[in-house]
């Protein structure tokens, strides 16, 4: 201790160097990140803006001489058949996409808000054969799954696709809704249930309101997975008229390989409802996996 | 249902005070209300597929869906898949792709959370930009990077050539020696955000205090962090490592899309490779006995996850 006194000025100026030091690492790696993260996806906009002729060049051309918006226009013209049948698949998608969310969080609410505050027998089991499904790649399911929604009728239905997509949102949406009840004190249940609510009465109006940030931080997991989901639909699928963007996207381009422009202008349309969604209610996503998961 | 509460009746009501495993389940019947739907969607989609998957890879099955004319072999499958060469080479695979992609995904997560932790002008903007990969679809994202790998007009290629470090661009995922490591990188692009977001959340976890405490007593940054922050993070960084490692695991849309396992199997895993068995080669026997295979090994990695996650559970129970 002494030493570091009788040094202090010395010391303090090492010390702030090297925290300096480590400071500029960081940044320098943080400029790093981003232009991995960013680069491809500037390259894909500017590519998705070239005309098909523009793209098939070496070297490439890094910004293009005329730039068009003409990938975008027939992808979005209703009167074009390559635009119906974009159209068509974002609707699709918009559709799985949503009715999956509403059921998921019908689904997971009440069973997240059980495994929280209730204590019945097989309470830990049944928690952790739900958290289990995560373990399960969709391959291994395929075909019992594809077997299963003959029986039931429902191949080349989006019913196949709700049905099974609820299951993989299920496990992290019970978790995280379940962190969030963890949190919320008993004793606001027990004053409701004093002035005369019955237990469901105060889980509506006590608990429901207060785990609305995880309630929203499920949908937005559910909905994301829904939306990127493209291995059942690809296999459970095959009617033009029912495909949702991610197979229908490949259905489309697979016949013609060379319009880049057109594939990156509709990589760009399909990843915008889920970024904007994304970005506009992150901090409850963030905040639910540091209530749910993050514990310390 | 109705034997197992009639007898849960009866046993009370000639032993009061006795407290037997159905008597409480009988007692916690509402609840159970609240986690039927949940158990019943998981029963139907999980149970039942794993059970006919369990069966179809002890029976030999002809290719379509006719799956009624299969007969029994025993282990036959089994002893196929471990005879043959592909096995093991998809194996190794598997192993370079899961390990690399986890263990950088989440040093790079790791890394940008630190550098993210402390406050500057446009600190959200960048965290955002940098989760945005984890966000797209993954179709999306092997459509991107196909393109900038590509062996004629990528942008990769042009500016190793434009620098003068190889005469013509460099075929990344048409070739056997640069194809698995090119795909891990965008792997890893997809993945790392996740294990950024998973580790600021735990960074803001440590105690301010404790940082202080060293900081006074002339600990180094690095010492600060490896003797205080590290060690505050244990469990978050187990539990993100292993779903990490899960997903990496088990994914699936990335080699599919990008080179469907190619070429001649450099980059088919594990997964890629079961699909193609059952779907492109018709052989479910096959490829249900592999499916076996994976569950055994999920099993495994899903005791440390289950027990990682229980660990989070008691250490919070105690706090």
């Amino acid at each position: 201790m002494s030493t570091i006194a009788e040094t202090a000025p010395r010391g303090q100026t090492r010390r702030r160097m090297r925290v300096d030091g480590w400071r500029w690492a960081g940044r320098i790696f943080l400029v790093f990140m981003l232009l991995y993260t960013a680069l491809p996806m500037i390259w894909m906009l500017i590519t998705s803006i070239k005309s098909g002729f523009a793209a098939m060049q070496f070297p490439p051309q890094w910004w293009p001489d005329q730039p068009t918006l003409a990938s975008y226009q027939k992808l979005l013209d209703p009167q074009n058949s390559v635009g119906q049948d974009f159209l068509r698949f974002f609707w699709n998608s918009l559709f799985v996409s949503t009715v999956t969310t509403i059921l998921s969080v019908i689904v997971a609410v009440p069973a997240a808000y059980a495994f929280s505050r209730f204590s019945f027998p097989g309470r830990n089991f049944l928690f952790f054969a739900v958290l289990l499904r995560n373990m399960f790649p969709a391959v291994i399911f395929l075909v019992p799954l594809f077997i299963l929604m003959r029986v039931l009728g429902l191949v080349n239905t989006h019913g196949s696709l709700i049905l099974t997509y609820l299951t993989f949102g299920l496990p992290l949406a019970i978790w995280l809704l379940k962190g969030f009840y963890d949190n919320i004190p008993v004793q606001l249940e027990q004053a409701a249930r004093i002035d005369g609510a019955t237990r469901f009465q105060a889980f509506i109006m006590i608990v429901m309101p207060l785990s609305t940030p995880g309630i929203i931080a499920t949908a937005i997991y559910s909905f994301i997975g829904a939306w990127n989901e493209y291995i059942y639909a690809y296999t459970f699928l095959s009617k033009n008229d029912q495909l949702t963007l991610p197979v229908g996207i490949q259905r489309f381009f697979s016949e013609n390989t060379t319009d880049f422009p057109g594939l990156m202008a509709a990589s760009f349309m399909m990843s915008v409802p889920v970024v904007v969604l994304f970005l506009v209610l992150q901090r409850y996503f963030v905040r639910a996996l540091t209530e749910g998961a993050v514990k310390h | 249902m109705t034997i197992v509460t009639g007898k849960a009746e009866a046993r009370r009501r000639l032993q009061p005070g006795r407290s037997g495993v159905l008597r409480k389940i009988w007692e916690h019947r509402a609840d159970y209300a609240y986690v039927l739907p949940a158990i019943a969607v998981m029963l139907i989609v999980i149970a039942y597929p794993i059970y006919y998957t369990i069966e179809l890879s002890f029976f030999k099955t002809p290719p379509g869906l006719q799956l009624r004319d299969k007969t029994f072999i025993g282990f036959d499958n089994y002893t196929t898949i471990l005879a043959s060469h592909v096995f093991w080479k998809v194996t190794w695979n598997t192993l370079i792709w899961t390990l690399g992609s986890t263990l950088i995904s989440f040093v790079l997560g790791f890394a940008a959370a630190l550098a993210l932790h402390r406050d500057f002008i446009g600190r959200g903007v960048l965290r955002a930009i940098l989760i945005i990969p984890w966000v797209i679809s993954a179709v999306a994202a092997s459509y991107i990077w196909r393109w900038i790998y590509h062996s004629d007009f990528g942008i990769i290629g042009a500016v190793l050539v434009g620098l003068g470090l190889a005469d013509r661009p460099p075929n990344f995922i048409d070739s056997v020696s640069t194809v698995l490591p090119s795909l891990i990188v965008v792997n890893i692009w997809r993945e790392f955000p996740f294990a950024m977001i998973m580790m600021m959340a735990g960074l803001q976890t440590v105690p301010e205090q404790l940082l202080s405490a060293a900081k006074v007593d002339g600990a180094s940054a690095w010492q600060r962090f490896w003797h205080v922050t590290f060690p505050h993070l244990r469990n978050v960084s187990t539990v993100t490592i292993l779903l990490l490692a899960v997903a990496n695991f088990n994914s699936f849309i990335i080699p599919w899309i990008m080179t469907g396992g190619g070429p001649s199997n450099a980059s088919h895993i594990w997964i890629t490779h079961i699909y193609e068995l059952a779907f492109g080669r018709q052989l479910w026997g096959v490829a249900s006995a592999y499916s076996v295979l994976l569950f055994l090994i999920l099993m495994t990695l899903g005791y440390f996850y289950v027990r990682a996650l229980s660990g989070n559970e008691r250490k919070e129970g105690s706090a």
